[in-house]
């Protein structure tokens, strides 16, 4: 995958995107950017700015209103609905809210979104149990989630995010449910991922954070980036 | 799809219907229901059509020729006039006056009735035949009457004949029609009025079967697909979680499918359980003041009765989840937003 990588082809790219919804509000506006392999983002802007609609939109969770995106080769605005699964495994997404299923232990919550590739028991057990390990939690692997702290929750969701190997991390707020010390400790973990090659975008409201790890800053207000301390050439290292 | 990942779909289906015990429980027992009223009405149905069945020739023309009996004794017109003796009295009969004039021209006319559509078959009957059925039937013992008609080869008044079986009784009256059509024939006799009571009747009993079934289907179908949609908003958070970490409609799908498969299949096997139960229950009872042999047995229709049920189990499982699935999985809006 590296050696196919053209390092001059951007592994995110919009290209004069916008996105309107519905009911008329300019979520984003004529949004052009680049975001290369192995790169640490962090997006920031007030509320109502943006932010999430920009993750939705590479998550292909909504469609731009005009522009074109393409990430990691594919071309989000021509995909099939049967090729945005294939492209989702591509992604290791993380919800604010964690999403662990309440009914299932942190292993069987990792190894759910392993079952969804058809993988067997026998990569879903070795996976597991590695992706646990790297968040530092296999000695939990048999704790239900209300039996964990809203960091280990959220710590397992980033497990589950890592098990099929993405190619990046899309993180909307993923400490925004948890304390500031755990909030340092998750994005510790995201830069010790980041680290081992995967690219990670990170949405955060925490100035500290953005203060404490020399990253990348892409802001947004009303729609529009008005900052951006990478070029996208080459990325900030 | 990997063979792993069915496995895992199927037991993730079961495991739905187990966690939604009250909801499956309730939709079995009202897609029992109606199977059972299914059932009945076939049951039903089979038995009328038996009974019907069992109606003597109900699909049998009688049919007599022209011949030299139906100019003298029956009420055929001769084809030319008969001369009479000086005394008023008719005379002899000319050969012209009727058609049928042996066995051969009988069968020719047999042959014509063959040809004809709807036929099933043509028995020729021949006047001494008719006789001999007549002798036995109504005039046992009555050896003086019985010697009267047998006395010489002019004093049997019966004429040749045939005996006709139609292939489908809804064409009854319209084969009679053709048969008094042919020249040769003088008298049909055919119970047309009963055939076609019969034949409405058999078909009111197909209508009704068949919207009974119809309707029934439908409501399987509501109660599956809602039983389906229960399940769907239970597991919200995990399919916002399949659809994030890139699991295919189809792979989303399937526990639903199977979930509704099974709730369709259990209930067709427990109707037809309950079914060969209540026949037993009802032979029993009705054994005492029926013949058994009027009662059509469980097993002539069994199978096709459970393949009904299945059919039904099957269609609504698969079509009510499919539909709930498309409608949610094709949904406006956030699709990873779970609650
Ligand atoms: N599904 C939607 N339908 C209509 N309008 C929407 C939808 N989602 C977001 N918006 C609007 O689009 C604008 C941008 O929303 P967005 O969620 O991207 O902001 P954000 O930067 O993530 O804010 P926050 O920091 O509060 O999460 C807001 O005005 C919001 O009300
Ligand atoms: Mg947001």
């Amino acid at each position: 995958m590296e050696s196919l990588q053209n390092p001059a082809t951007p592994l995110i790219e919009f290209d004069g995107v916008s996105k309107t919804y519905k009911g008329g509000t300019h979520a984003l506006q004529d949004v052009n950017i680049k975001i290369n392999k192995g790169e640490f983002v962090f997006i920031v802007g007030s509320s109502g700015a943006g932010k999430s609609t920009f993750m939705k939109l590479i998550m292909r969770e909504e469609k731009p209103t005009t522009g074109q995106i393409r990430v990691n080769g594919y071309h989000l605005n021509k995909l099939r609905s049967k090729d945005v699964a294939l492209y989702r495994r591509t992604l290791g997404i993380v919800f604010q809210d964690f999403r662990l299923i309440p009914t299932m232990n942190a292993f069987e919550n990792v190894a759910f979104a392993m079952h969804v590739t058809g993988a067997s028991s026998r990569e879903i057990r070795k996976s597991v149990a590695g992706a646990l390990s790297v968040v530092g939690l296999s000695h939990k692997a048999r704790c239900l989630p209300a039996e964990m702290s809203g960091g280990e929750q959220q710590r397992v969701a980033l497990a589950r995010a890592l098990v099929n190997r993405p190619e990046m991390i899309i993180a909307d707020e993923p400490t925004g449910n948890v304390d500031p010390n755990m909030s340092y400790e998750i994005v510790e973990l995201l830069n010790e991922i980041n680290r081992r090659g995967t690219t990670v975008l990170m949405v955060t409201h925490e100035h500290q954070l953005v203060s404490d790890f020399d990253k990348r800053v892409i802001m947004i207000d009303k729609g529009k980036i008005v900052a951006d301390n990478g070029d996208g050439n080459g990325g900030v290292v | 799809m990997k063979l792993s990942s069915v496995k895992y779909l199927t037991g993730t289906g079961i495991k739905n219907m187990w966690v939604n015990k009250l909801m499956t429980i309730a939709s079995v027992g009202t897609l029992v229901a109606c199977m059972l009223i299914i059932g009945v009405a076939v049951m039903i149905a089979q038995n009328v059509t038996f009974a019907l069945k069992g109606i003597e020739q109900q699909n049998i023309i009688m049919v007599y020729f022209n011949d030299r009996n139906s100019v003298v004794y029956g009420d055929a017109t001769p084809l030319v006039e008969i001369p009479k003796n000086e005394d008023g009295t008719r005379g002899e009969i000319p050969e012209n006056a009727y058609l049928v004039h042996n066995e051969q021209e009988a069968l020719a006319i047999v042959a014509e009735i063959e040809k004809l559509d709807n036929i099933e078959s043509v028995e020729y009957v021949s006047k001494e035949t008719s006789l001999e059925a007549v002798m036995d039937k109504y005039l046992q013992g009555q050896t003086e009457v019985q010697g009267v008609l047998t006395e010489d080869e002019n004093s049997n008044p019966l004429s040749d004949g045939a005996k006709i079986t139609v292939d489908s009784m809804e064409l009854y009256s319209q084969t009679a029609e053709q048969l008094k059509t042919i020249s040769g024939i003088t008298t049909v006799t055919a119970q047309g009025d009963i055939a076609d009571k019969l034949v409405a009747i058999t078909d009111a009993l197909r209508t009704a079967g068949f919207w009974i079934i119809a309707i029934l289907l439908l409501i399987s179908l509501v109660i599956v697909s809602n039983t389906i949609r229960v399940t769907m908003y239970n597991r919200k958070l995990e399919i916002s979680i399949m659809k994030a970490v890139g699991a295919t409609n189809a792979f989303i799908r399937l526990p639903f499918v199977i979930e509704g498969v099974f709730i369709g299949l259990i209930s067709s096997g427990v109707a037809f359980g309950f079914m060969y139960l209540m026949h037993s229950a009802i032979v029993t009872e009705l054994g005492r003041v029926l013949s058994l042999s009027s009662i059509v047995p469980f097993r002539t229709y069994a199978l096709n009765l459970f393949a009904l049920f299945a059919a039904i189990g099957l269609i609504s499982g698969v079509v009510g989840s499919v539909i709930m699935m498309g409608r949610y999985l094709r949904k406006e809006g956030s699709e990873f937003r779970a609650l």
